[in-house]
């Protein structure tokens, strides 16, 4: 093993030990954590610059060969993983403020777990790793602060779909080792009928994960219901989920290639169906945490579309598509987690600075606003609502372009998928504006006159400063970061691949975007310079005008005395009419409750009471109704199976599990 | 002279005493001061527990003005309800007086309308002087209205002096009426076109109603008839050609608004957006207390210058236009065909113009000694003056204007629309702060 | 079929082309001009009580009280001022005017707003005619977007304060946060007598005697209510675009 592979294993040890280290002192481990996830970043770094990196290698419990190893594809979820990591573990420091050390240690061992999971080189150590992340992730949300109840209950549904993913899972991985009789993760595999139901497992089993539909509510209900804490919310939805993305390519990696079209088909209609819902949801969320978590859904389905025209692409041997959408996919997963990162830790930023979790509630006790955590928060939100020259805009706009490409498609149902595709990514992009402009409007940037307000935290506002400032550098130089994923691509693909840079008019070479031979071409960082140039102007003019000293007023209010914090338009008046307009898809409905007398006697004397407008997910109430199915099949199952005595039960399966061991011991 | 018809009211409807000593207007709640048309006689209702003696004249003292809301203010609560202030300075409604709508975004949970912002304290200013003198300040108390608040004012004070009015007076006054009703329904009509971006309905029918005010210019010398109607005033009167280029000036006029009318009926655009909306129930307005066209569009036909007329009108064929819909389509519509009808009242009132000078009774209006009631149909409905004289002097004036009554079912209407609909339904009931305040 | 269209062809374009030509008749009635005292007509023959709002004293005419009654015009003054009577000053309104005063006392130079002027208007306790004047310059006959003067729905857009009405109490402390919302240059028209000198209601303790008790007044444009084209007339005054003189000499 050379020193990279030394780093490697180093790494992944490292993050495993924090959580020992967390035991001992809470912040210590943080800061373990913080120095472990720069390492993990540098050798993904290094993997993606000078080649698979080989780490550690032992026996595994069946007899197979298991070791770590970052290839191209694993290097950029390590360096994905690594940055986000890095923001948390520093803002950790600061905002893990409780007595005991239980979420120091149920974080590091999630990050280990991920960390293990991604640069596993066999399928058994891999679901080693995903299973230890939901368990630890489990325990992570068990640390919330709020009723007990909530927050079991809350914890439960996640740690029930965790399962139900791991399962699927397994059955994948079942089925890869029935088809290639190895472990190994990077030994393809033949066609046949077995690759069906793997994809369809793994899909399943990843999109879980993902938090993709129908599967969203994974994803909401456990961040938003249990208010899990701030540094936790941010692991889960960025990098659970990219651990989910993870497994979902490499398993497409091995699968065969050219994929049967309806698979491409298919994660393109279950991405677009997430796209919409969890922008529409996002949008009259009132949640700090809520609405981004709905956003992950909308952005992870984002990584299904482009996936989903990459393997069309692929069934029809556009292979210049086919690249260009892969480069898509990547580079959503990285702008998405580092700009979800800063949402989430700036989510915990108003928490600690208002208290509160709600944005209704929160104008009027900020008082003051750290630059930085300002700053990286817009820029976040604006990467995430897809404005230039961000990372989020790139992204999305590859996205797009590689939907635009769809009318190259075969056959003609494909198009047409293709087409509703790129409407509902259209529509969503349009709801999540309204999302991010409310998440950043109500928590940070509205303080109207009155305000309370905490002491200020510079602690927690670097991290969220220098995520905003990763994002902003990511979009600027995109067309570089692009050219560095090559190796991801190519490792995906088994392809050999150039970077979809070009050239356009005067920009020079190497400094554009390209979308398919000739389609579409962006350039990233000319827009700041252009920008710039337009804002000499305005300059300018400012230096050589006449200048006014500024006057402070102020908000006019149609003559009233500026709003007191107590009525002030809200952030649920603000999205209330989407609720109205989209309440066929929100089931919006208005419950009103009296209070008091109701006198019909005066027309003009109107009647005291409390309304409130509601909204539902549709999928929530399905899975519902499915378990109150479930139970009711099982309570009957149970008074028609097993009516007798419990005891009874027990001591039959045990007498029958003794029998049993006994033949097949006296067989062997 | 003859007993007013509205003095024939059943005594428990106002509790049981002499109700015309209990029939005046308390300084603070004129508002609540209601119509029942219940019993077929438009009666003043007059809450229980006012005390009958007419307060003496306040001295006027440095009070600080507070704007207050009118009527009680709902208490709707729930998650992300506020409560949005929408005056007393916007462009939307132009006179000085602010809504308080409780909402949760986009639908108006209730509104509540906050006046007092405009308080000149114009009853407290007429004590002790002169009526004519007070008659140039009541002109003045909503000046788009100014002929009804003049000819009820004078109407009252004459009834309590005894004092008969010639009828070229009576005249006068009705013809300035009848005008200002027609530049108001007018007004109103440009104002809901504008509301619907209906832009070439609104230059044209706000075209039309400066036409109209360049036309009370010319024959009273003042746009808004200001000194033109008071009684020993130096303003112009009307001769023979005077009237008749009046006349032909009205039929041209007369002309343009049924095709003007004509065009808006078909504009679906236009119609589509005041049907249904802010609907008044015949019960709510019954029971509210409702005047003017508001009560016609809700199914009441009711109209003072049919009921209780002032000379000239009880020689005159006065229309009863009457929707039954209540939404602001039928307000419309009401308020349209009462245009029709006043141009064919001012055609009868020219043609029967008084050659001589000879005295009419007005419906007497007394509740004590030296003390009247009058009512007029203002534009936006029903309006009563209560005046109290002592030497020949001012010594009490309390009125309940159409708006102060038409407030709290504006209220009860928008309950439950949406924020788009406000101007609709506001313009549609022609409400006037200047007036409510007083 | 009637259309809207050949409703506009048939009415045909009715717009004013004032101030390039002089007020017609139709636009100014008889009471619209402001009244001075007729040549020959000797002080003691009027008496001080016999207007209601005493705006004849000493034999001069304050047009700025002047509520358009008509008491006046059987003792000697007549309708006869010119119809441009807006004034910068408070002082300039009482005609004959005093002579030539020093320097000192001449008005503050207007900003420069150039050819476009943004107006808000605010009611502080009118009776609504001079509002009505005022938002009756955007119909067709005086259509003041030819001017190059525009409503605003802010105050924040605005380069103008119209202020009509006799300022009430309550209203003192919304409109001195209209006139700070306004940003410099900034300039305030007052309309109407009731923000000049109180109108019908001076005296009266509720209300307050004047608008420059509340905001720096820059034209004062006087009237009960003042016509369209003399409301006009003021706003040019803002741009020093008048048209003709701005006293009441006849």
């Amino acid at each position: 093993m050379n020193l990279s592979g030394w780093l490697l294993s180093a790494a992944v040890v490292l993050l495993f030990l924090s959580a020992g280290v967390a035991l001992v002192r809470r912040r210590w481990g943080y800061a373990t954590a913080t120095v472990a996830s720069g390492l993990w970043m540098a050798t993904g770094v290094l993997a993606l610059v000078s080649g698979t990196i080989h780490g550690a290698t032992w026996w595994g419990p069946l007899g197979d060969a298991e070791g770590l190893q970052l290839d191209g594809l694993s290097a950029f979820f390590a360096l994905a993983t690594g940055i986000v990591w890095m923001a948390t573990s520093a803002y950790s420091y600061v905002y893990d403020d409780r007595s005991t050390p239980l979420l120091a240690v149920t974080y590091a061992i999630t990050l280990g777990a991920i960390a293990l999971l991604v640069s596993s080189s066999s399928w058994l150590l891999f679901v080693f790793g995903w299973e230890t992340m939901t368990l630890a992730s489990y325990g992570m949300i068990l640390q919330a602060r709020g009723r007990s109840g909530r927050v079991f209950s809350a914890a439960f549904v996640f740690l029930a779909f965790g399962e139900a993913s791991t399962l699927f899972v397994i059955v994948a991985v079942a089925g890869l080792r029935g088809m290639t009789g190895s472990f190994g993760e990077i030994s393809a595999v033949a066609g046949g009928s077995l690759a069906v139901v793997v994809f369809v497992a793994g899909l399943i089993g990843f999109g879980l994960k993902m938090g993709v539909a129908p599967f969203h509510m994974s994803e909401w209900l456990p961040i938003a219901h249990s208010s899990a804490p701030s540094n936790a919310s941010a692991v889960l939805s960025s990098t659970l989920t990219l651990a989910g993305a993870y497994g979902l390519f490499r398993l497409l990696s091995v699968l065969p290639s050219p994929p049967p079209i309806w698979w491409g088909a298919v994660m393109l209609a279950i991405g677009a169906v997430s796209v919409v819902l969890g922008a529409l949801f996002a949008s009259v969320s009132e949640h700090t945490k809520g609405l981004p978590a709905y956003s992950t859904i909308e952005n992870n389905g984002l990584i299904l579309v482009a996936l989903g025209i990459a393997l069309i692409a692929r069934s029809n041997d556009l292979l210049d598509l086919y690249v260009f959408a892969l480069f898509a996919a990547f580079f959503q997963a990285l702008a998405h987690a580092v700009a979800k990162t800063g949402l989430f830790l700036s989510a915990g930023y108003v928490e600690h600075a208002a208290g509160t979790f709600d944005l209704n509630s929160v104008g009027g006790r900020i008082r003051e606003v750290e630059r930085g955590a300002y700053a990286g928060t817009v820029a976040a939100t604006l990467s995430l609502a897809a404005a230039p020259p961000l990372a989020g805009f790139v992204s999305e706009w590859m996205v797009l372009e590689a939907l635009f490409q769809s009318y190259r498609f075969s056959p003609e149902w494909v198009q047409l998928v293709g087409l509703l595709a790129g409407a509902a990514v259209a529509l969503a992009a349009g709801l999540i504006l309204v999302a991010m402009v409310k998440f950043v409007g109500f928590s940070l940037l509205w303080r109207p006159a009155g305000a309370a307000g905490r002491e200020r935290s510079r602690g927690l506002a670097v991290p969220i400063a220098a995520v905003g400032a990763t994002v902003l550098g990511i979009g600027v130089a995109a067309p570089w970061v692009l050219s560095f994923l090559v190796p991801t691509v190519a490792t995906f693909s088994g392809l050999s691949v150039a970077a979809p840079v070009g050239q356009l008019l005067s920009v020079p070479n190497g400094w554009s975007i390209v979308s398919g031979s000739p389609f579409g071409i962006l350039s990233p960082p000319m827009i700041p310079i252009v920008l710039g140039m337009g804002a000499m102007v305005g300059v300018g003019y400012y230096l050589l005008g006449e200048r006014r000293p500024s006057r402070r007023v102020a908000p006019w209010m149609a003559g009233s005395a500026p709003a007191q914090t107590e009525e002030t338009y809200t952030s649920f008046g603000y999205s209330t009419g989407i609720r109205i307009m989209m309440s066929s898809v929100l089931l919006t409905r208005e419950v009103r409750s009296h209070r008091g007398s109701v006198t019909q006697a005066e027309v003009a004397t109107p009647v005291a009471y409390n309304v409130d407008l509601e909204v539902l997910d549709a999928f929530k109430l399905f899975y519902d109704n499915l378990i109150r199915a479930g139970e009711a099949l099982s309570a009957f199952l149970k008074s028609a199976i097993m009516p007798g005595r419990l005891g009874r039960y027990l001591a039959y399966i045990l007498l029958v599990t003794l029998v049993v061991v006994i033949y097949v011991a006296a067989a062997a | 002279m003859t007993r007013a018809p509205w003095r024939r009211a059943d005594p428990a409807t106002v509790g049981g005493t002499d109700e015309w000593a209990r029939a005046y207007l308390p300084d603070d709640r004129s508002f609540e001061l209601r119509n029942d048309y219940g019993s077929g006689a438009a009666v003043l209702v007059v809450p229980s527990g006012i005390d009958p003696e007419p307060p003496e004249p306040v001295a006027i003292a440095g009070i600080a003005d507070r704007p207050a809301p009118i009527g009680p203010v709902p208490a709707v609560e729930g998650y992300g309800v506020f409560t949005f202030p929408y005056g007393p300075i916007s462009m939307g409604v132009p006179e000085a007086g602010r809504f308080d709508v409780r909402t949760y975004g986009e639908r108006v949970l209730s509104l509540t309308p906050v006046a007092g912002y405009k308080s000149r304290r114009i009853r407290e200013r007429v004590v002790g002087r002169s009526v004519e003198d007070a008659a140039l300040v009541i002109e003045r108390m909503a000046g788009n209205f100014s002929a009804a608040h003049v000819a009820a004012f004078l109407g009252a004070a004459e009834s309590a002096e005894g004092i008969a009015v010639p009828s070229t007076e009576a005249s006068v006054r009705a013809l300035g009426q009848e005008l200002q009703r027609i530049y108001n329904h007018v007004h109103v009509l440009a104002r809901v076109a504008e509301a619907a971006s209906q832009n070439v309905g609104l230059a044209q029918t706000h075209a039309l109603a400066e036409e109209v005010l360049r036309l009370q210019g010319r024959a009273f010398g003042h746009r808004w008839l200001f000194g033109a109607l008071l009684p020993h005033g130096p303003a112009r009167r009307l001769d023979a050609d005077d009237r008749s280029r009046l006349d032909q000036d009205l039929r041209a006029l007369s002309d343009e608004f049924e095709r003007l009318w004509s065009l808006f009926l078909e504009s679906r655009t236009f119609v589509d957006r005041i049907q249904s909306t802010c609907v008044l129930r015949r019960e709510d307005a019954v029971r509210g207390g409702a005047v003017g066209p508001t009560l016609r569009a809700s199914g009441v036909a009711w109209d003072d210058r049919l009921r209780v007329p002032m000379p000239p009108y009880h020689d005159l064929f006065v229309a009863l236009p009457h929707e039954s819909a209540g939404d602001a389509l039928a307000r419309v519509v009401v308020r349209a065909q009462e245009v029709r009808s006043s141009f064919l009242l001012i055609e009868q009132m020219l043609e029967r113009w008084p050659a001589t000078v000879a005295t009419t009774e007005p419906p007497d209006g007394r509740v004590a000694d030296h003390r009247a009631l009058a009512r007029v149909e203002a534009p936006s409905g029903d309006l009563v003056y209560d005046v109290a004289t002592r030497d020949g002097k001012v010594a009490h004036v309390g009125f309940r204007s159409p708006s102060q009554a038409n407030w709290p079912l504006f209220a009860a209407g928008m309950r439950d629309a949406v924020f788009t609909d406000f101007h609709f339904a506001f313009e549609s009931f022609g409400l006037v702060f200047s007036e409510t305040d007083g | 079929m009637p259309s809207w269209i050949g409703q506009s062809i048939s009415r045909g374009i009715v717009t004013s082309r004032y101030p390039k030509v002089p007020a017609s008749e139709d636009e100014v009635p008889l009471s619209g001009r402001p009244p001075v005292l007729d040549a020959g007509v000797s002080q003691a023959a009027i008496p001080p009580s016999l207007c209601p709002v005493a705006a004849i004293t000493d034999g001069q005419v304050d047009q700025g009280r002047c509520v358009r009654c008509a008491r006046c015009i059987p003792a000697g003054l007549r309708f006869a001022g010119a119809v441009e009577a807006s004034t910068r000053s408070r002082e300039a309104l009482v005609v004959p005017s005093v002579a030539a005063r020093a320097d000192t006392d001449a008005p503050p130079p207007l900003p420069d707003f150039g050819r476009s002027l943004h107006v808000f208007l605010v009611d502080v306790g009118s009776c609504n005619a001079c509002n009505l004047e005022v938002l009756g310059l955007a119909n067709p006959y005086y259509d003041l977007q030819r001017l190059g003067i525009f409503f605003t729905n802010s105050p924040r857009h605005a380069d103008v304060l119209v202020v009509v009405g006799v300022p009430t109490r309550a209203m003192v402390v919304p409109l001195r946060r209209a006139y700070e919302a306004l940003p410099e240059p900034k300039s305030v028209v007052a309309v109407g007598a009731c923000p000049i000198s109180g109108g019908v209601f001076a005296g009266t303790p509720e209300l307050l005697p004047g608008l420059a008790e509340v905001v720096p007044v820059d034209v004062f444009v006087p009237g009960c209510p003042p016509t369209p084209v003399q409301i006009l007339d003021g706003l040019l005054r803002v741009t020093g675009r008048v048209r003709g003189t701005s006293r009441g000499a006849p």
